[in-house]
C-alpha cells in the first residue's frame, strides 16, 4: 500500500527482446503469470520494449490504467533503467516508481539449455521486482543552491594552473600558501625537461597573471584551521600568518632592509646551501613581492624599521583569520623531498660534498647561491667529476617507500646535461637501476645525454665514503658484473619525492583517504584521476602522488574544470537515494559513524546523515544494531519483500539467494551474460548497491525461508566502489557465520565472494561450486533435523 | 630435482621476497667478500631465479659468505640475500655435495693435533702447496689481513695441550 493507504497499481511489461529473451523463456506463460501477482492491474509482453512503440505502450497505459509503478522485465537495470525511468516521468509518475526485473543478462542469456527452469526462474524475478514495485516511494530530487566560489589549497605549479582556468572561466578563487610565496618548488628548479627552459621563466608570467587576476583572491603566508559542511558549501577558516611587513607599502626593494639586517641563516628557499637575512624575500620572483620576516631569526634590533623607505615594517602587525564560504575545494598542497640524511650509508650531512638533487637545482641556478657554478661545497672550487645516485628514499623498502618518484631519472638526466653543456670535460656519471623515460620526448631525451658522453652505470651504490681526495663510491657494475669503487669529487643524491607533512592538517580536516604511499587517494585509480573520494573536493598535482610538471598543470585544469561542472549552474542535485535516520529508533551509539566511507553521518544525542555526502551505499543501514537508519531506494522493507517473494515457490534445489553489489559483482553477472556463460538456474539475484549494504536479517529471512544457501558478492577487495563496503561485509559475514553455527545452521551455507565487472566467469564459476557444496549439504534445516530428534525448527 | 623445484624450494627457505630482485648489486657491493667470489650475491640470486642449480650449488660464493648481513640491512626490496646463501648451503649438504677436500681435512687436524690450534698462515701455505689452482684468489685475501693484522704468523700453543692429546686419542679409537 503506498502512503495513502491505497492498493498501488502496477503494470508489468515483459520484453521478448526479439528472440534474445523469447527464445529461452515462454514469455507468454510469464505474461500470463503476471497479471496473477498481487496489485498487477495490467501485464503485456512486448517485442521491443524499450522502442518507441514500447514506451509509448508504457505511457498509455500509466494514463490509461491509473498505474502507480513500473514493472519492466528486460535486459538489465545497468543498461535501461535510465531509459524507462525517463518513459515514466514522461507519462506523469515519479522517475522512481519503476523496477526492472533482469530477465535477459541474468536469465534467458546464461540458461539457454533449460528453458522451463529458466522460465520458472524468470517467474520468481518479475514476482520480486512487483514485490519491491508495490513499496517504491516517489523520491524528488532536491535542488539547492551552492556558493560558486572555489577554494584552492596550494599555490604550487597545479594550484596556480586551477586557480588560472578556474578565475578565466569566471569563477571566484580563493588560493590559500602557507608560504610567502606562491611557485611551490618549481619556482626553485634550475631548467626543466624535457624542453630545458628555464622552470622560473615560464612560471613567473603564470605566477604574476594570478596576482593580477580580480577574481583570484591571493592569501600567501596562510594556513587552513578548519573545514566544515559539505559540497557547495564548505564553510573554511583559515589564517595569514604576520609578515611584520605592510604588503600595501612595502616596495619588494629588499635590499635595503636585508642589507640592514645583521643576523644569517640558512637559506631553506636553497636547501641550506646559500644563507639568508631575517627580513627576507623567499625567490626574487616572490608574487607578492612583499617581505618577510623570520621570527624565529629575528633579534628585534629594529635596524630594517630604519632602513625601509617606505615605512613598511611593522612589528605590531597580528595574525589575521578568514572564512570562506566555497562550494568546491582543490587540494593542490604537492610533495616534500625525502630526507637524504636517512640514507645513513650515503653519507649527507656529515660528508660535505654529497649533495641532494635539489642543491644541485639551486648551483644550477644562474640565481642561487654559487651563481650557476657546479663547486665541491667542502672547497669552493669547481667540480671535475660528478655522480648522480639515483632512488635514493625511492624504490627503496628499507625506508618505507617502496615506490618510484618518477620525476628522478629524468631530473638526473636534465641535471647531467646542464653539467656536461657547462663544463665538457667533467666526467658525470649516473648511477641507476633503471632508467624510467617514459613520456613524449623522455627517451628521446635521455639519447641525447647519451651522447653528450654522460656516463650510465647499471648498479646501484651501496654506499659513499669520504677519502682523502675525495668520495669513494661503492657499487657493482651490474651489466660487467664487477664490484667496483670510484672516487668524484661531488655526490648527488637523486632523493625521491614524499607526501607532504604539511598537508595533514588540511587531509584529516577533509577526511582524505591515504594510499600506503602517503600519497592522498584518488576516487578511482584510472577513471577519476583528479576527485577525491569526498563529493566537491579533487586532488591535483603532487598531492597525489610524484608527477612531472606537465601532468601537474593538466591535473590542476583537469580539477578546476571538474569544479566548474559542479558548480557552474550555482544549485546541484542532490541524489535522493541516500540513508536517513529514525530519530526515534536512533539510541546515538555512533557505530554508523565510522562506518560510513563518505564520512557522511555525524552524531549529536542521535545520528544525523548529510544527504550532500551520503552516496547511497548502505553501509551503515545494514550496521545499525537498532535499525534505525533507512534507505530511501533499496529500503530494508524493499529487500525483505524481495526475499519473501524470491522464495515464495522455491521452485528447485538448491535454492540461492544472492545478494549482489552493482558496481562489480552484478555488472559480472551482466558480463557473463552478455559473454553467454552458461551456469545453473538455481540463484535469485537481488540488486543492492554495495556488498556492505547486506544487513544480517537479510540473510536470516532467506534461511528461514527456506533457501538452501546465500551468496553476497562484492568487488574485490580494495576496489570496492564505496572504498571500504566490502571489508564491512566480510566482517559481517565472519560474525553471522559463528550465528549461524550457534542456531545449528552450517555456516558453510552463506558464502562470500568477491568478483570484478570483467569477471563475469569466475561469478558463473562461483554459482556452480555453490550449487555443488550445497548438494552436499542437503536442503537447510538438515542439521537442525539431525541435531534436535523431535525435528522441530 | 628439476629446476623449478629448486627455485620454489630456495624461496620456501629463504622468503617469496626473492621474486623481486631488481638486480640492483646493492647486496653485492655491500659485500666484504664479493671480490673474491665467482659469482656475487646478486648473481647468485639470478641464478637461483633461472632456475641454475648446478651452476648456484657449486659457485664457492655460498662458503665465501661471512655472514655480516650488510646485504640483507640494505636491499631495497626487503630480500635477505644471507638467507639465500644459507638456503643454498642447507641444499648442498643435504644432497651429499658437502666439499670434502681431504688434503686440507688432513692438514688442518695435523696442527691442531700439534699445537691444539691452527695458524691461518702456515694452513694455507701448506694447503696451497698441495693444490696451487686455489692459492691465487686466497693470497689475496691473506695479503690483506697480514697487513691489517688480522693474522699472525706464529698463533703459539694452546694451554693443556694434554686435553687436546687425549680427545684425539678418544676419537682415533672409536
Ligand atoms: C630535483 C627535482 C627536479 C625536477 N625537475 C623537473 C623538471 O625538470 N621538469 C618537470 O616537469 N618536473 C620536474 N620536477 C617535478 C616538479 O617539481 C613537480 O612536478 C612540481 O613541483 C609539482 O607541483 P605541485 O604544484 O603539485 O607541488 P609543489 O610544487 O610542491 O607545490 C605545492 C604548494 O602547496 C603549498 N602547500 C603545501 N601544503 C599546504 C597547506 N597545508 N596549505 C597551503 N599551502 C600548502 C606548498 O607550500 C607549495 O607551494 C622536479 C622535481 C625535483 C625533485
Ligand atoms: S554509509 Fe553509505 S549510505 Fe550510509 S551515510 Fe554513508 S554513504 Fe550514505
Ligand atoms: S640488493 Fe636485493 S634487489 Fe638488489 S640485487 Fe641484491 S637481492 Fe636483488
Amino acid at each position: 500500500m503506498d502512503q495513502s493507504g491505497r492498493t498501488p497499481r502496477i503494470g508489468v511489461y515483459i520484453c521478448h527482446c526479439g528472440l534474445n529473451i523469447a527464445a529461452t523463456l515462454d514469455v507468454e506463460e510469464l505474461r500470463r503469470f503476471a497479471e496473477t501477482l498481487p496489485n498487477v492491474v495490467v501485464a503485456r509482453d512486448i517485442q521491443f520494449t524499450c522502442s518507441d512503440a514500447g514506451q509509448n505502450t508504457i505511457k498509455s497505459d500509466v494514463a490509461e490504467h491509473k498505474l502507480d509503478a513500473v514493472v519492466v522485465a528486460a535486459c538489465s537495470p545497468r543498461l535501461h533503467e535510465p531509459t524507462f525511468r525517463r518513459t515514466i516521468t514522461e507519462a506523469g509518475l515519479n522517475q522512481y516508481m519503476l523496477e526492472m526485473a533482469n530477465i535477459r543478462e541474468q536469465c534467458s542469456w546464461v540458461h539457454m539449455d533449460s528453458p522451463a527452469l529458466a522460465t520458472q526462474k524468470a517467474k520468481d524475478l518479475i514476482a520480486m521486482a512487483v514485490a519491491k514495485a508495490a513499496l517504491l516511494r516517489p523520491l524528488e530530487t532536491e535542488s539547492v543552491p551552492v556558493s560558486r566560489d572555489v577554494l584552492v589549497i596550494g599555490g604550487g605549479v597545479a594550484g596556480i594552473s586551477a586557480a588560472l582556468d578556474l578565475a578565466n572561466a569566471g569563477l571566484r578563487v580563493y588560493l590559500v600558501e602557507r608560504r610567502p610565496t606562491i611557485g611551490g618548488y618549481m619556482a626553485l628548479l634550475t631548467d626543466v625537461f624535457p624542453t630545458n627552459d628555464c622552470s622560473i621563466c615560464v612560471l613567473a608570467p603564470k605566477m604574476a597573471e594570478v596576482y593580477a587576476n580580480p577574481m583570484i583572491k591571493l592569501m600567501t603566508y596562510s594556513e587552513i584551521l578548519a573545514i566544515e559542511g559539505t559540497v557547495g558549501h564548505f564553510r573554511v577558516t583559515g589564517v595569514t600568518k604576520p609578515r611584520y611587513v605592510d604588503p600595501s607599502l612595502c616596495k619588494g626593494c629588499i635590499n635595503e632592509c636585508s642589507g640592514a639586517c645583521p643576523v644569517e641563516v640558512p637559506n631553506e628557499y636553497d636547501f641550506g646551501l646559500g644563507k639568508r637575512k631575517a627580513i627576507y624575500m623567499a625567490i626574487p620572483q616572490s608574487v607578492p613581492l612583499v617581505a618577510c620576516i623570520d621570527t624565529n631569526a629575528c633579534i628585534g634590533c629594529g635596524l630594517c624599521a630604519e632602513a625601509c623607505p617606505a615605512d613598511a615594517v611593522k612589528y605590531d602587525q597580528q595574525a589575521e583569520e578568514f572564512k570562506l564560504d566555497v562550494g568546491a575545494i582543490i587540494v593542490a598542497t604537492g610533495w616534500q623531498p625525502f630526507d637524504a640524511s636517512r640514507k645513513e650509508e650515503y653519507g649527507f650531512g656529515r660528508y660535505r660534498d654529497v649533495v641532494t638533487t635539489l642543491q644541485i637545482e639551486r648551483m644550477l641556478n644562474a640565481a642561487g647561491p654559487t651563481r650557476g657554478d657546479i663547486v665541491r661545497p667542502s672547497t669552493g672550487e669547481i667540480a671535475k667529476s660528478i655522480a648522480f645516485i639515483q632512488c635514493v628514499g625511492s624504490r627503496d623498502q628499507t625506508v618505507g617507500n617502496p615506490y618510484c618518484s618518477r620525476i628522478c631519472c629524468m631530473s638526473s638526466l636534465k641535471n647531467a646535461q646542464l653539467i656536461k653543456e657547462r663544463y665538457p670535460d667533467a666526467d658525470v656519471a649516473i648511477h641507476y637501476i633503471d632508467i624510467r623515460a617514459g613520456g613524449e620526448g623522455y627517451e628521446e631525451f635521455y639519447i641525447r645525454a647519451q651522447r653528450l658522453g654522460i656516463r650510465f652505470i647499471r648498479g646501484r651504490v651501496s654506499s659513499v665514503e669520504e677519502g682523502e681526495d675525495g668520495l669513494y663510491v661503492h657499487y657493482e657494475d651490474t651489466l660487467l658484473g664487477k664490484t667496483l669503487m670510484k672516487r668524484y669529487d661531488l655526490v648527488v643524491l637523486s632523493t625521491g619525492l614524499e607526501a607532504n607533512r604539511d598537508a595533514e592538517v588540511v587531509g584529516s580536516l577533509l577526511g582524505l583517504s591515504r594510499r600506503p604511499d602517503r600519497f592522498f587517494e584518488i576516487a578511482h585509480p584510472k577513471m577519476r584521476p583528479v576527485e577525491a573520494h569526498i563529493d566537491g573536493v579533487f586532488i591535483a598535482g603532487c598531492a597525489s602522488g610524484p608527477k612531472e610538471i606537465q601532468v601537474s598543470i593538466a591535473q590542476g585544469s583537469a580539477a578546476a574544470s571538474k569544479a566548474m561542472q559542479l558548480l557552474f549552474k550555482g544549485e546541484i542535485e542532490l541524489d535522493p537515494t541516500v540513508a536517513f535516520v529514525d530519530r526515534e529508533k536512533c539510541i546515538g551509539c555512533k557505530l554508523c559513524v565510522d562506518t560510513c566511507p563518505s564520512r557522511a553521518i555525524s552524531v549529536k544525542d542521535t545520528a544525523f546523515v548529510d544527504e550532500a555526502r551520503c552516496k547511497g551505499c548502505g553501509t551503515c543501514a545494514a550496521a545499525c544494531p537498532v535499525d534505525a537508519i533507512e534507505m530511501r531506494l533499496f529500503s530494508d522493507e524493499q529487500i525483505l519483500a524481495q526475499i519473501r517473494a524470491a522464495t515464495a515457490v522455491k521452485g528447485e534445489y538448491p535454492f540461492i539467494v544472492g545478494f549482489l553489489c552493482n558496481w562489480c559483482s552484478y555488472a559480472g553477472a551482466d558480463l557473463a551474460g552478455t559473454s553467454r556463460i552458461q551456469y545453473p538456474t538455481n540463484i535469485r539475484i537481488i540488486r543492492v548497491m554495495c556488498a556492505g549494504r547486506v544487513d544480517p536479517s537479510f540473510v536470516l529471512e532467506a534461511l528461514r525461508r527456506g533457501a538452501d544457501g546465500v551468496l553476497i558478492a562484492g568487488c574485490r577487495i580494495g576496489e570496492c566502489h564505496y572504498v571500504s563496503g566490502n571489508l564491512h561485509a566480510l566482517q559481517r559475514v565472519e560474525v553471522l557465520k559463528g550465528l549461524l553455527r550457534e542456531i545449528g545452521i552450517d555456516p558453510r551455507r552463506l558464502k562470500i565472494a568477491w568478483c570484478a565487472a570483467s569477471e563475469g566467469d569466475i561469478l558463473a564459476r562461483k554459482i556452480e561450486e555453490f550449487v555443488d557444496e550445497l548438494k552436499d549439504l542437503g536442503p537447510v534445516g538438515t542439521e537442525l533435523v539431525a541435531a534436535l530428534p523431535s525435528g522441530k525448527d | 630435482m628439476d629446476d623449478a623445484a629448486f627455485t620454489d624450494e630456495v624461496i620456501r627457505l629463504a622468503g617469496d621476497e626473492i621474486r623481486t630482485c631488481i638486480q640492483c648489486g646493492t647486496c653485492s657491493s655491500s659485500c666484504s667478500t664479493a671480490h673474491l667470489m665467482d659469482n656475487s650475491i646478486r648473481r647468485l640470486i639470478r641464478l637461483v631465479l633461472e632456475g641454475r642449480r648446478d651452476e648456484a650449488l657449486s659457485s664457492d660464493s655460498i662458503w665465501l659468505c661471512t655472514s655480516c648481513l650488510l646485504c640483507t640491512v640494505r636491499c631495497p626490496r626487503g630480500i635477505r640475500p644471507k638467507a639465500v646463501v644459507s638456503a643454498l648451503r642447507q641444499i648442498y649438504e643435504r644432497e651429499g655435495l658437502r666439499n670434502r677436500d681431504e688434503a686440507f681435512e688432513r692438514i688442518f687436524m695435523d696442527q691442531i693435533r700439534n699445537k691444539g690450534r691452527i695458524s691461518e698462515v702456515l694452513l694455507s701455505a701448506a694447503y696451497a702447496l698441495r693444490n696451487p689452482d686455489a692459492t691465487v684468489p686466497i693470497m689475496e685475501m691473506g695479503i690483506e689481513l697480514i697487513t691489517k693484522g688480522k693474522v699472525s704468523l706464529d698463533p703459539g700453543t694452546v694451554k693443556g695441550m694434554d686435553e687436546v692429546r687425549r680427545i684425539f686419542e678418544g676419537l682415533e679409537n672409536d
